[in-house]
């Protein structure tokens, strides 16, 4: 059988089929790498330098990091929490222009709890002119109808009735940015316009269940930050939210659980998705914030993926305790 | 000494066997890979339109309007709006893999407002979910607790603020901007008109709710998981009903499988699933389980039994008392092998 096999083939004839088969085999897998497409899908081509945005913390004072305020008004939380902080001049010093990010993620109504309550965003734009603030901006990037998504919400009429600036964004407002070690945030477009000027930076969220990522909290309000089609993150959400947190250094950043989406989030639709909590956090880390405000969704810490990778990252503490949390009741 | 022509034969197989090697990986690779796939851009085609679309009216030179007149004292706040699994994201964000997942097609939305006060308006929002076990899949895992039935319609709910219903293939959402009675009947008089005037011909009936036990059964529990069912991602297609057994709220629930090997199977992996995750075997003296071979589990201080009887897998789902699982274990055991039996 052998024999008839050589007469078949001869040694040269085999080598020549084997380099051929190998330079298929290593072609088809060159060709594929070549077509490979690791970004995925990209918003805009780049033909831009890179920015990074401002880093608008403040110095940390040991014992003054977060506070946890309970009660059912949320502009007494609020100022209560902040005073706690060291008073809103800790964070906003004369002449300070300031944004403010709330979550206007949706149009829906303020009954919803699926964004920013615009009580609480009015309040807090006044906190910041009553400390000197030259103009304070309220802005955040809603992908569906942001004129509708700040009127429905109610935070436009609040925010401009408290004297705020709303900016809604647009294609101009958008750069391309790349987190040093990042995996995800790497030529990517982000809302940045409106920050550049900016001294200072507070976040607002409110506190809600998430069907993707368990919780949608401080940290994940900055995916409202992200342009381009930011829905591909969603397959690895946990990765996204601890590198917005990485990629934004907030001033402050304020947790309201004073009603909880409890279910159903991030929209929610219905008044039974929510519970009331009557608490309000401040902090200026903001993964503290969310490892205490995640308890109220009856989670712990370790239950989000991307506390861990956050804290890992450097962007704050899971261990809230270890910061000793300010506590006050003002009901 | 090996001869020439016996090497050159070893030679050549094991070329042979190592590019066929690197096929094998350049598959595996490519098998793998496909799992990290992109909803957004490769999800389901929304090539089918339902009969809302067509509904709709688009004269020359209109923007298109829903097919039913609206709600007295209401008009339209905005046009509508249509939404594919491309751009799901852009309405609901984190929640479109819930209904992509699920066999969404696409989203339909219009705002309406009351003529005489503008703080009342509500929107309303039709997924087409291309079946109705689709559309009850998506209206039954968000349905919200302590809620009152909607009575126009098999599947619907009031709660709060909003309304919910599935209206064949189509799960639909009204959520009023307050809570006001004027609000709620807007909403229900237009989910009517809806309902009568989308045509969605004759329903297909969902039969596996028909099996469960109807004594202590809460009414409107039933809950159907297309996938990853009680967190094991080999049980697909799992309906869940809650039971009043006491002073203690249990959980069963059953999945049927495309054949009895199939449901054994099922019941065996998830058997195991549940003793590699902590659980631990209970002895039963129950005789109706031992007639399927039920298996009764301690899993972190609660009670699971599973079982398969025919075509179906079945169980109950975290029991605080093992008396009361395995109570209505035996009743959904009865049930579904006189399911078994008729169908033979």
């Amino acid at each position: 059988m052998t024999d008839q096999h050589n007469e078949k083939i001869e040694r040269r004839q085999f080598l020549i089929r084997s380099a051929k088969a190998a330079v298929s085999v290593a072609a088809a897998g060159v060709i594929s790498a070549a077509l490979y497409d690791k970004q995925g899908p990209k918003a805009a081509v780049v033909t831009e330098s890179l920015v990074t945005l401002p880093d608008f913390s403040v110095p940390s004072i040991d014992g003054q990091t977060i506070s946890i305020v309970k009660g059912p008004n949320r502009k007494a939380t609020v100022a209560r929490a902040v005073e706690l902080l060291g008073g809103i001049e800790r964070f906003i010093a004369k002449g300070d222009r300031v944004a403010i990010k709330p979550n206007v993620a949706f149009a829906s109504s303020p009954l919803l709890g699926a964004t920013t309550n615009p009580e609480l965003v009015a309040e807090v734009v006044r906190l910041c002119y009553k400390a000197g603030a030259k103009k304070v901006i309220v802005t955040d990037n809603p992908i569906n109808d942001p004129a509708s998504c700040f009127m429905l919400s109610g935070i436009g009429k609040a925010a401009g009735g408290a004297g705020a600036v709303v900016v809604l964004p647009k294609p101009d407002h958008f750069r391309h940015t790349t987190l040093a070690g990042g995996k995800l945030i790497v030529n990517w477009p982000v809302f940045f316009e409106p920050f550049r000027k900016a001294d200072k930076l507070i976040g607002i969220a409110p506190l809600k269940h998430h069907h993707r990522s368990g919780a949608s909290m401080t940290m994940k309000n900055w995916y409202g930050l992200l342009g381009g089609r930011r829905n591909v993150f969603h397959q690895d959400i946990n990765t996204i939210i601890a590198e917005l947190a990485v990629l934004v250094k907030p001033t402050l950043v304020i947790l309201d659980g004073t009603e909880v989406m409890v279910t159903n989030g991030p929209t929610g639709g219905s008044v039974s998705d929510l519970k009331r909590a009557d608490t309000l956090i401040a902090s200026s880390d903001m993964v503290a914030a969310d490892s205490y405000g995640c308890t109220l969704l009856g989670l712990t810490a370790s239950q989000l993926p991307y506390l861990a990778k956050a804290q890992i990252a450097g962007a704050g503490t899971t261990n809230y305790e270890s910061l000793k949390p300010i506590l006050a009741d003002v009901r | 000494m090996d001869s020439v022509p016996s090497r050159k034969v070893r030679l050549e197989s094991a070329v042979s066997i190592f590019l066929l090697a690197v096929l094998l990986l350049i598959a595996l690779a490519v098998f793998i890979k496909q799992f990290d796939f992109d909803m957004g851009r490769f999800g389901m085609d929304a090539a089918a339109f339902g009969p809302l679309l067509e509904g709709l009216k688009t004269g020359a030179g209109e923007k298109p309007s829903f097919d039913f007149p609206l709600p007295t004292g209401f008009k339209k706040l905005s046009e509508i709006e249509i939404y594919t699994v491309e751009n799901l994201y852009e309405k609901i964000d984190g929640k479109a893999p819930l209904y992509i997942e699920s066999g969404f097609i696409k989203l339909f939305t219009q705002r309406f407002v009351n003529q005489g006060d503008d703080n009342q308006w509500f929107e309303l929002f039709v997924y087409d979910m291309a079946a109705v076990r689709n559309a009850f899949s998506v209206y039954s895992v968000q349905k919200r607790p302590d809620t009152d039935p909607f009575s126009a319609m098999e599947f619907a709910y009031t709660a709060g603020n909003a309304l919910y219903f599935v209206h064949g293939r189509y799960y639909v959402e009204l959520v009023g901007s307050l809570e006001s009675s004027s609000l709620s009947g807007a909403m229900a008089e237009l989910a009517e008109k809806l309902a009568a005037r989308v045509d969605v011909g004759e329903v297909e009936k969902i039969p596996e709710l028909t099996l469960f036990p109807q004594e202590n059964l809460v009414p409107g529990s039933a809950k159907l998981y297309l996938s990853n069912a009680l967190g094991f991602d080999k049980l697909s297609d799992t309906f869940l009903c809650r039971y009043e057994m006491g002073e203690e709220t249990v959980s069963a629930f059953l999945s049927r499988r495309q054949s009895p090997k199939d449901a054994r199977t099922t019941a065996e992996s998830y058997y195991n699933f549940l003793i590699e995750n902590g659980a631990v075997v209970k002895p039963t003296s129950d005789a109706t389980l031992k007639t399927v071979n039920g298996r009764v589990l301690d899993f972190y201080g609660t009670t699971e039994i599973i079982f398969s009887t025919g075509p179906f897998i079945a169980g109950i789902h975290e029991a605080k008392n093992q008396q009361s699982a395995e109570k209505l274990a035996a009743r959904l055991i009865n049930r579904l092998s006189e399911a078994a039996r008729m169908e033979k």
